[in-house]
Formats: structure tokens, C-alpha cells, sequence
């Protein structure tokens, strides 16, 4: 039960790029996704600024690789993409995807397709090309159609924590593999920006009209975003079977639950300070050997103050260097945990760490300030990356260099 | 048409009962000035944006900003007294 | 630690079409129901719940919660280490009402409770601030999988901290959503059909079920123990009856279990003349010998419906003894019921193996 466990290849799809060297190059020149929407239609195209993929369903399936019109669902074609991406990064072979597990997480599944043909799926008498997406309100759904896309046959789980889900599939990905139940596990999640979900938050009114500030005084809230990446995970066993040499190791991770509010965090940050204390404590590191934090910061009122608190509480006097990089992508809530991961990943690999794009304005309730400009040359060991979510899910995935 | 502030805070009450699924959940001591939050009758935030909704759908008046609502959902008779004040005059 | 990790299930909560909520009884009242639509028989929420927290909570929630605390009171703990739960559709009637009067309304004013109780992780995360449990927290959404992906979760947590309690839930709805979309795809039968009729029926499709369920699965025993859960396989769409013969001889022989030793073995067929073709021919090759029950016919079938095979299974290890109404033909029930084995599938896609042991 002592493997290790490590990063072998890791793929991404989001508004700033459909592949890992294009999320790179607009990470680095400050390119952030923010636009009208203009493939989803909703009323809010103009009012509510969001982080969306310009690409329609039919030129995702060519992206994907799978035939249109065979009921792939926005959700499953992002993932496709990024799954495909990360097999291939990690140079496996078809045997190997076979005995692999595949965990995603999503937060509505196929409910974008799902929503547009909601009338006619009601109509059992109906007939026509939407029956192709019958049972796409599954949440599950996603994760078979992309297994089978690929022939993962071995291990599928598809989790849902709201916006922690593709954190929690990165950590169960580990455990299994711990286990001794998997050697490899390709894990993180898929999200397809849709009408339910844009308005449902913004029913809660914490989306900003304008472009999100996480961390500033004048925030007002989140915009949302689409995307979808995958990292895969391998057993110590298997990389030094395979002469492999890792991208990075997944050293610690931690879940915890704020047990606070359904849709509110804790104003002292509780579940944040958990979560990032059992990462580090599971790769028995301190707080001074943590070189740089992704937070979650999505730029609303409530989770920014609570996870400037739990960062302040558990690293005191010397908080590492920290930043929110929603602003480039926009919530992309069930994948934001994996695209953050994969964020992380080029930031050890590439000695930088990303700006805090939008901070202006100190809160006055913390006393640390996230990086506003890109750091280049920076020594990074180990980072730690944070996802929350409705429900009180907190949870903190700790990466290091192999 | 216009309503008086009493006719209105009845409505309210009415509204409320029904929106928030308050039957059972009513003090004998509840009134108009009874506080809607905290030690009063304990709502929380998601039965204010459900009353920011209310405020809108019943009598076209748009809270921008929910923090506006902590003073307006103080009581009934706030309430009543803002709808007053800020509803489309016809 | 020395030895194989062992897991027990110290309390249950079990809410479903039949009167299960209450652990004293053991199927002695049956429901029937005529219409292909199985819906929970439920106790008095009042009992579970504080009135505060039930005006605003949708009914599945409310099933979900009590069976929560139902379990927990059967186990005697109040503060379980972690919160687990699987779901197949989540709280579809919730998601259909926020998306019905977001397409009515035209995406304008909007309120958000149905939208907050239509996530999939609600419930554990209400359960989370019910009982302020701060530890972990997960909810699975695998289709067919996600109570097996639940308990496996579990289990290898126990295998770390065995004085751990774990919390670990399902629940499914029968939501008129899922029972229209579904009826191009025939997951439901046609024709009306009485539950517990279902067996003799050869038409394709099934009946549909909801249910929620909690146990508490713990490492070590205690006087309270149902029984004690051995493992959890999943194989995903085996090909033949043969895959799926290989795959259970594969997980019998990894715990040491013949087939000689199976006492009674909990059959997950749905009463679909084409989707349960494989395990039926397991039924009348390798598992032909031994003696069978099954419960569809009682809770109906959903995503997450093993939980009630383990409740089933846990029961007649507890009780030691097997209700007439899930013989699948008359047999005497053993002097004493030491294994029972679970072979279910879903949809023809996700098929799962339970073993479980009197503790």
C-alpha cells in the first residue's frame, strides 16, 4: 500500500486553447477565454460574460475523432478530447487503456443537450435526430460513451461534488492504485457550459456582469466557463516496469467536508484548511516547503474570503505564493479541479507561476495578496491545487516534482 | 388601484407562507414586525433570493444586489413599506 | 495491521417500495403495485427531521435524510468518519422542475432551490451538515456502478483506519422524467404489470423502482453487526455468459469462497426478456444448484438498486431466515446461512458481484 503514485501524461481542452500547447501559450501571454456566448443560446449572451469553447459539437467531434450525430453529448466530446490527448501524452498502449480505470466527474452530465430537446424527449411519440440523447440527463452517461470511445473496460466511476468532482476523481484515481487495484487510472472531468447551469447560478446571483476578480475587494462573483482535462496516473510499479519517466509525482491529497452551508463555505474556511492539511500531511511535507498555491478563488464574496482564511490559518506568517487562474478560464466547475492540475503541471514544468489576472484592490480582511504578474524562473517543488464545491466538498490535491 | 400598506403586509404574509413552505413553521406570535432572519423566524440566505424573486415576479421591482435585501427582508412590514415605495406605479 | 482488512455493517437505513424502514421487520407486509412504477413506502419525516430543515426539502431528500438517520440509530454512533453516496439519476423531479420553469419562464426569474436540491452531492452534503461531519465526503454518479464504486471507496478507507465509520448511501428516484425519456430505449415494460408478476413476464423492459438506503461499514465487530461484507466486484458489459462465468470464478477464488459454499445467491434479474439474457443463462449453468432469491419484483429497478440486495442479503444473514416472497421456487432454508452472494446487472451494462458473510 505504499506506491507511489505518478503523473505520466495529462491532456486539456478549454476556452484557451484545445490542447495542452495552445492552454500554454495563452497562459503565457495573459489570452483569456471571456466572451459573448455564441455557440450556447441562451438570453444571457451579452450580459453574463462566460469562457466558451468557439467551436460547435460538429467540429468538437472531428477534434474527438467519433462520427456526428452518434448522441456524443458537448460534455463527452470536451472530454474525448482531453482523454484522447492525455493517452497519447503518456504514450499507452491499447492493452493498457483496456485495464486502465477511467474516473471523470461532471456536475449535470449530458444536461445541455438534454435541456434543448427536453419537449420532444417528453413526447414519446416524437421521432427524430435528438432521441440520439435520450438518456443524456444520466449523469453517468458521459463516462461509458467515453470509455467505450476509448475501450477503457477494466474500472469506470463518474463522481459528483459540484465544482470538487474532477479533484475527488484525480484522488480516487490515487487511491485505487494505492490499492493495488489499478495500475493506471486516467482521471479528471468534463464540463459543458448549458443554460440550466448559467442560470441556476445565476439564481443564486453569484455571477459578476463583468469579468471575475478573485481575491479583489470589489468582487462580485463568478463567470462561468466550459472545458474538460485528463491526467493519468500510474503505479511506481508500473512506470519502472516501463522504463517511464514521470511528468510528476502526486504526492498527497486531501477531502474534507465544511459542513456549514449546502451553498456557502464557512467563514473561517474550515473545510479549506482540512482539506490542504490532510494533502500535506499525506506527503509529510510542512507548510514552508509549499512553493505555490492554485486556489479555487472563484471571485465570489464568500469563497474567497473563506479560503484566504484557511490559506492564512494554516500557513501563518508565510503564505506561499498563490493565484486564482479562473480568470483566464472561467468556473469550469466539474473540470476545474483537472484543468487547475494541468495548470500546475506546466507551472513545475516550465518554472513559472501563473498571474491572478483582474486583482486591483486589496481585501481588507486578509493580509496576503495573490500574484498579479507572470513569475518566470521560479524554483517550484511541490504545489497545491484547490477545488470546492456545493455541498461543502473541499478538497486539495498536492503535486510535486517526481 | 392603489393597496394600503395593511392590505399589502396580509398579502405578504400570504405570499410568504406559500413560497417559503412556512404552514408549519408559523409562531403564534408572528407578526408583521417579527424578524424574518436570525432568532425570528430563522430563514437563511436561499429564502432571501427566493424573496428577491418574489419582489420581481409579484411586483416588478429588481434587487441588484442581494446584500440590498438584508435590510429590505428585515420584516413583513419592511418589506411592505419598500414595495410601497419602489413598485411600477400603473 | 495484521491479517485481511474485514468490513461489517453495523446499521442500515433502508427506505424502498416495500416497508423496509423499519429494521424489526423483515418483508412481513408486502405492496404490490400495478402500474410499473414502484415508489417508496415512508415513515413519518417528522421523526428524522427537524421542521426547520423539511419546509424546504424535496421529497427524496427527505427519503434520503431519514434513511441517514435511520442507520445511524440502528448502528448506535452519531458521528461517522466520512459521508459516501451513489446515484444513478440524482433528483431528477428537482432538476425537471428548475429546468421546466427555466424553459417557461424563458431563463427569467429564476429562484435557486430547485436548482441547489437537484445536485447530485446533495444529499451528502445535507447529511454533512445535519450531523457536522467535517470528514470525507464523496458522491458517485457511475450509472450502474455507483453504489459498488461507493462501497470499494469505503472499503479501502476501512483498510487504513479500521475503527473508521463510513456512511454509505444511495438513493434513486422514479421520476417521470427518467420513465418517459427512456421509453424509446424500452427500459420500462409497455404493458401494466403487477411487481410481483414480473418474473413470469417475457416482454422486454422492467418496472421502475426508487429507494434510499444507508449503511454504516465499519472495520471492526460489534454486537450490533448485520454481517460482514467480504468484497465488491464490478465487470463492465461482458460479452457472454462465459466472461461474466470467468469473472465470478476470478472474484470467488481472490476470497477463498467456493461455489459449494454459497448458502443462497441473491439474483439481480429486471424481468427483461432481452437485457437479462446473460445471467439468466449463469442462472441455469454455473449458478443452477444453488438456491436463489430475487427482489426486483419488490423495489423495481434503478441505478442504484444493489442497495437493496445487500439490505436483502444483510437481513437474511442477520435474521437467518429468507422470506417466501424472494424464493425464487421453493426450497428449505438452510439450518444455518453463513454466505450470500449477489450477482446483479444493469441494463445489460454494469454487472456487480457482492459477497457477504454472517459476522
Amino acid at each position: 500500500m505504499s506506491q507511489r503514485v505518478f503523473i505520466t501524461g495529462f491532456g486539456i481542452i478549454t476556452s484557451i486553447g484545445k490542447n495542452t500547447a495552445e492552454n500554454l501559450a495563452s497562459l503565457l501571454h495573459r489570452r483569456c477565454g471571456f466572451g459573448e456566448l455564441n455557440v450556447l443560446d441562451t438570453i444571457h449572451s451579452k450580459t453574463l460574460p462566460a469562457c466558451e469553447i468557439k467551436l460547435f459539437n460538429q467540429e468538437l467531434c472531428e477534434l474527438a475523432g467519433v462520427p456526428n450525430g452518434k448522441g456524443y453529448t458537448r460534455t463527452s466530446l470536451l472530454g474525448l478530447i482531453a482523454l484522447k490527448e492525455a493517452i497519447q501524452s503518456a504514450s499507452l498502449s491499447p492493452a493498457e487503456v483496456r485495464d486502465a480505470g477511467l474516473l471523470s466527474g461532471t456536475t449535470t452530465g449530458g444536461i445541455r443537450e438534454f435541456e434543448r430537446h427536453f419537449y420532444e424527449l417528453m413526447d414519446p411519440l416524437q421521432k427524430g435526430d435528438f432521441a440520439q440523447f435520450a438518456d443524456t440527463a444520466n449523469p453517468g452517461e458521459h463516462g461509458e460513451r467515453m470509455a467505450d470511445a476509448v475501450g477503457i473496460k477494466k474500472y469506470i466511476a463518474t463522481l459528483s461534488t459540484a465544482c470538487s468532482s474532477s479533484a475527488n476523481s484525480i484522488m480516487q484515481g490515487a487511491q485505487l492504485i494505492k490499492h493495488g487495484k489499478l495500475d493506471r487510472a486516467i482521471c479528471g472531468g468534463t464540463e459543458a457550459l448549458s443554460r440550466f447551469t448559467l442560470n441556476g447560478f445565476n439564481s443564486l446571483m453569484i455571477v459578476d456582469p463583468n469579468h471575475c476578480r478573485p481575491f479583489d475587494n470589489t468582487r462580485k462573483g463568478l463567470n462561468l466557463g466550459e472545458g474538460a482535462a485528463f491526467l493519468v496516473l500510474e503505479s511506481e510499479r508500473a512506470v519502472i516496469e516501463k522504463r517511464k519517466t514521470p511528468l510528476a509525482e502526486l504526492r498527497g491529497y486531501g477531502n474534507a467536508n465544511d459542513a456549514f452551508h449546502q451553498t456557502a463555505s464557512s467563514p473561517e474556511g474550515t473545510g479549506a484548511y482540512n482539506a490542504m492539511n490532510l494533502a500535506m500531511a499525506m506527503a509529510n511535507l510542512a507548510p514552508g516547503q509549499i512553493d505555490y498555491i492554485n486556489a479555487h478563488g472563484t471571485a465570489t464574496e464568500n469563497n474567497d474570503l473563506s479560503e484566504g482564511f484557511g490559506i492564512q490559518k494554516l500557513f501563518g506568517s508565510d503564505v506561499p505564493l498563490f493565484s486564482s487562474t479562473k480568470p483566464y478560464t472561467g468556473h469550469t466547475l466539474a473540470a476545474a479541479g483537472s484543468i487547475e492540475a494541468v495548470y500546475c503541471l506546466l507551472g513545475l514544468q516550465h518554472r513559472v507561476v501563473w498571474p491572478n489576472i483582474n486583482f486591483h484592490e486589496q481585501m481588507p480582511e486578509l493580509s496576503v495578496s495573490p500574484v498579479r504578474e507572470l513569475k518566470q524562473e521560479v524554483d517550484l517543488k511541490n504545489v497545491l491545487s484547490n477545488s470546492f464545491g456545493f455541498g461543502g466538498n473541499t478538497s486539495s490535491i498536492l503535486i510535486g516534482l517526481a | 388601484m392603489n393597496q394600503t400598506i395593511e392590505e399589502l403586509t396580509q398579502e405578504l404574509r400570504q405570499e410568504l407562507i406559500k413560497q417559503l413552505n412556512l404552514e408549519d413553521m408559523i409562531p403564534a406570535d408572528f407578526d408583521e414586525n417579527t424578524p424574518l432572519f436570525g432568532e425570528g423566524l430563522g430563514l437563511d440566505s436561499i429564502d432571501s433570493l427566493e424573496l428577491v424573486v418574489l419582489l420581481d415576479r409579484n411586483y416588478g421591482i429588481k434587487l441588484k444586489d442581494p446584500k440590498e435585501g438584508r435590510q429590505v427582508f428585515h420584516s413583513i412590514r419592511t418589506m411592505a413599506e419598500y414595495i410601497q415605495k419602489n413598485r411600477a406605479q400603473v | 495491521m495484521a491479517g485481511k482488512a474485514q468490513y461489517f455493517i453495523q446499521g442500515i437505513g433502508m427506505i424502498s417500495p416495500q416497508k423496509t424502514f423499519d429494521n424489526q421487520m423483515f418483508l412481513e407486509e408486502i405492496t404490490t403495485y400495478d402500474q410499473n412504477v414502484l415508489t417508496a413506502v415512508v415513515p413519518d419525516f417528522k421523526a428524522y427531521i427537524n421542521p426547520i430543515q423539511l419546509r424546504r426539502l424535496s421529497r427524496m431528500l427527505r427519503v434520503g435524510l431519514a434513511s441517514a438517520t435511520i442507520c445511524l440509530r440502528d448502528a448506535g454512533i452519531e458521528h461517522p468518519d466520512g459521508i459516501i453516496t451513489a446515484t444513478g439519476y440524482g433528483f431528477l423531479d428537482e432538476t425537471e422542475k428548475f429546468l421546466r420553469e427555466m424553459l417557461e419562464m424563458k431563463e427569467k426569474q429564476l429562484t435557486p432551490t430547485h436548482f441547489m436540491q437537484g445536485t447530485y452531492n446533495a444529499l451528502a452534503g445535507l447529511e454533512a451538515v445535519m450531523i457536522k461531519c467535517m470528514g470525507y465526503n464523496n458522491t458517485y454518479v457511475s450509472k450502474g456502478f455507483a453504489f459498488e464504486n461507493a462501497l470499494q471507496d469505503a472499503m479501502m478507507r476501512l483498510d487504513e483506519h479500521q475503527a473508521a465509520h463510513y456512511l454509505v448511501g444511495s438513493y434513486d428516484e422514479a421520476a417521470p422524467v427518467q420513465f418517459i425519456a427512456s421509453i424509446r430505449e424500452h427500459h420500462f415494460k409497455a404493458e401494466p404489470i403487477v411487481n410481483l408478476n414480473l418474473f413470469d413476464t417475457t416482454t422486454k423492459g422492467t418496472i421502475q423502482g426508487e429507494g434510499a438506503a444507508f449503511f454504516d461499514l465499519t472495520g471492526t465487530r460489534h454486537e450490533n453487526t448485520w454481517c460482514e461484507l467480504l468484497d465488491v466486484a464490478m465487470v463492465y458489459r461482458p460479452e457472454t455468459k462465459d466472461h461474466l462465468a470467468a469473472s465470478l470464478a476470478d472474484f470467488l477464488k481472490a476470497n477463498n469462497i467456493s461455489l459449494e459454499e454459497v448458502d443462497v445467491w441473491l439474483n439481480g434479474i429486471t424481468g427483461d426478456a432481452v437485457r437479462d439474457v446473460i445471467l439468466k443463462e449463469l442462472e441455469h449453468s454455473d449458478l443452477k444448484a444453488i438456491p436463489q432469491a430475487r427482489y426486483k419484483h419488490l423495489c423495481g429497478d434503478y441505478c442504484t438498486v444493489t442497495s437493496f440486495a445487500l439490505w436483502l442479503g444483510a437481513s437474511v444473514l442477520k435474521k437467518q431466515s429468507i422470506p417466501e416472497v424472494v424464493k425464487a421456487s421453493a426450497f428449505e432454508t438452510p439450518k444455518e446461512i453463513k454466505t450470500v452472494l449477489s450477482v446483479s446487472h444493469y441494463m445489460n451494462r454494469n454487472y456487480a458481484f457482492m459477497l457477504m458473510q454472517r459476522a
